[in-house]
């Protein structure tokens, strides 16, 4: 990727000004700029903002957009909260020189298909905040985009969910075949499917027949698993058919759910 | 444009495109320890460290490493050298293209760690390092040995 024009803002204002105004382009991790082959007028780089924080903000959790992988994977916040699922969900990625440098702002925003994060976070039920006053459901801007130029600030996740991930790969640090994780929010089930090959999307059926019940039967767990392999739509890519995905899911959902319900 | 990047303690002034990584600044600036592998953000032969955290060079901006502290392998000699010494020992050397990336990692680690790791945190830590000449049962000795040594 080519960057005609650097800028580095010293605030929020003159970030999202430069975006807005004179459309320019968030740089966030900045990792896949190598391998990219657009040119971008005017490169918008956020390393100056303040953006790298895990934090407790009432009933939530706040995630910064420069927030490194390599941060969640070692925050004693987030395994304190969640357990090792932040953990499971990014350690796969590549290796920690590469996990140092990509961001969860990069990924949100760049709502990639491969992507483990994203799924982790749809699930967790997690809000995407955009500067200066918008706050969206995540799993909403995944499936639909912002549709105008945008600044995310940071990603808000409720404290009282719990969830595991489970994903397979053909090798470790590849991108994943298929990935999902499970969660239960206090009052509902949440199932996200990501890697089908395309972007993360919530298995709606699946979340109904679990419905309320944090202890959904054995049956009732296969039953959503199958129903989430049912409702999506999968692709098939150089990893694996969409008919091998297909097959795959149910248990992953089922391995997921059963570790959360215990 | 013109940045100043701090490597290795001093401070060099050097050219460089906007989108440049930090690779291509790096060895033009003179600093060729810096190797080039896969230059897709694979392989770890470019590792240096940011700030004391392992980075791939080949996946950084340069003009976001202004007023950072870079380290290559350079910077950490008389440290390599000391693993070099348990890598050589363990027939683990072998082309030594991967060397220096392996190295800065193993570097990182022995910091990081407040225990001697066990091999899977080895393995885990060192993910990101490719290596298509050992096989790497040899370099886990080496760095079994090293990093167990450090802590006696």
């Amino acid at each position: 990727m080519e960057i005609l024009k650097y800028a580095r803002p010293q605030s929020m204002d003159e970030a999202f000004r430069l975006i807005s105004e004179q459309r320019g382009t968030a740089i966030g991790g900045a990792a896949w700029l190598r391998t990219n082959t657009k040119t971008i007028a005017l490169g918008v780089d956020l390393a100056d903002l303040g953006l790298e924080y895990v934090r407790e903000a009432g009933d939530h959790i706040e995630i910064g957009a420069m927030t490194t992988y390599r941060e969640l994977e070692t925050s004693q916040l987030l395994r304190a909260r969640f357990g090792a699922l932040f953990e499971a969900t990014v350690s796969h990625v590549v290796g920690i020189q590469l996990r140092n440098i990509i961001t969860v702002g990069g990924t949100v925003a760049g709502r990639y298909g491969f992507s483990d994060l994203n799924t982790t976070l749809c699930a967790l039920g997690a809000q995407a905040v955009f500067y200066p006053d918008q706050t969206v459901d995540l799993a909403e801007f995944i499936e639909k985009g912002a549709g105008a130029p945008f600044l995310l600030e940071k990603v808000l996740l409720p404290v009282s969910a719990k969830g595991a991930y489970r994903q397979m790969r053909i090798s470790e640090n590849d991108f994943p075949i298929i990935n999902t994780t499970a969660a239960w929010t206090g009052s509902g089930w949440r199932i996200a499917v990501g890697s089908r090959p395309a972007a993360t999307r919530l298995c709606q059926k699946a979340m109904a027949i679990l419905g309320e019940d944090p202890l959904p039967s054995d049956e009732t767990i296969a039953s959503a698993g199958r129903a989430a392999a049912d409702e999506l739509q999968f692709g098939s890519d150089i990893r694996a058919s969409a008919e091998y995905r297909r097959e795959i899911l149910p248990v992953l959902v089922r391995r997921a759910l059963m570790e959360v319900r215990g | 444009m013109n940045i100043t990047l701090r490597i290795n303690g001093k401070e060099q002034s050097i050219e460089c495109q906007p989108g440049e990584m930090l690779t291509e600044v790096l060895r033009r600036a003179g600093h060729l320890e810096v190797k080039k592998g896969c230059d897709t953000g694979n392989c770890g032969a470019c590792t240096v460290l940011l700030d004391d955290k392992p980075v791939l060079s080949c996946s950084y901006l340069a003009v976001r490493a202004e007023g950072r502290e870079i380290t290559t392998i350079q910077g950490l000699a008389d440290e390599a050298k000391q693993f070099a010494a348990f890598l050589t020992a363990e027939g683990a050397d072998q082309c030594g293209f991967c060397a220096p990336g392996f190295a800065l990692t193993v570097l990182s680690m022995k910091k990081e760690f407040f225990h001697t790791p066990s091999e899977a945190e080895i393995r885990h830590y060192l993910a990101g390092n490719l290596c298509r000449c050992s096989g790497y049962e040899g370099q886990i000795r080496a760095i079994k040995k090293y990093l167990e040594a450090d802590h006696a």
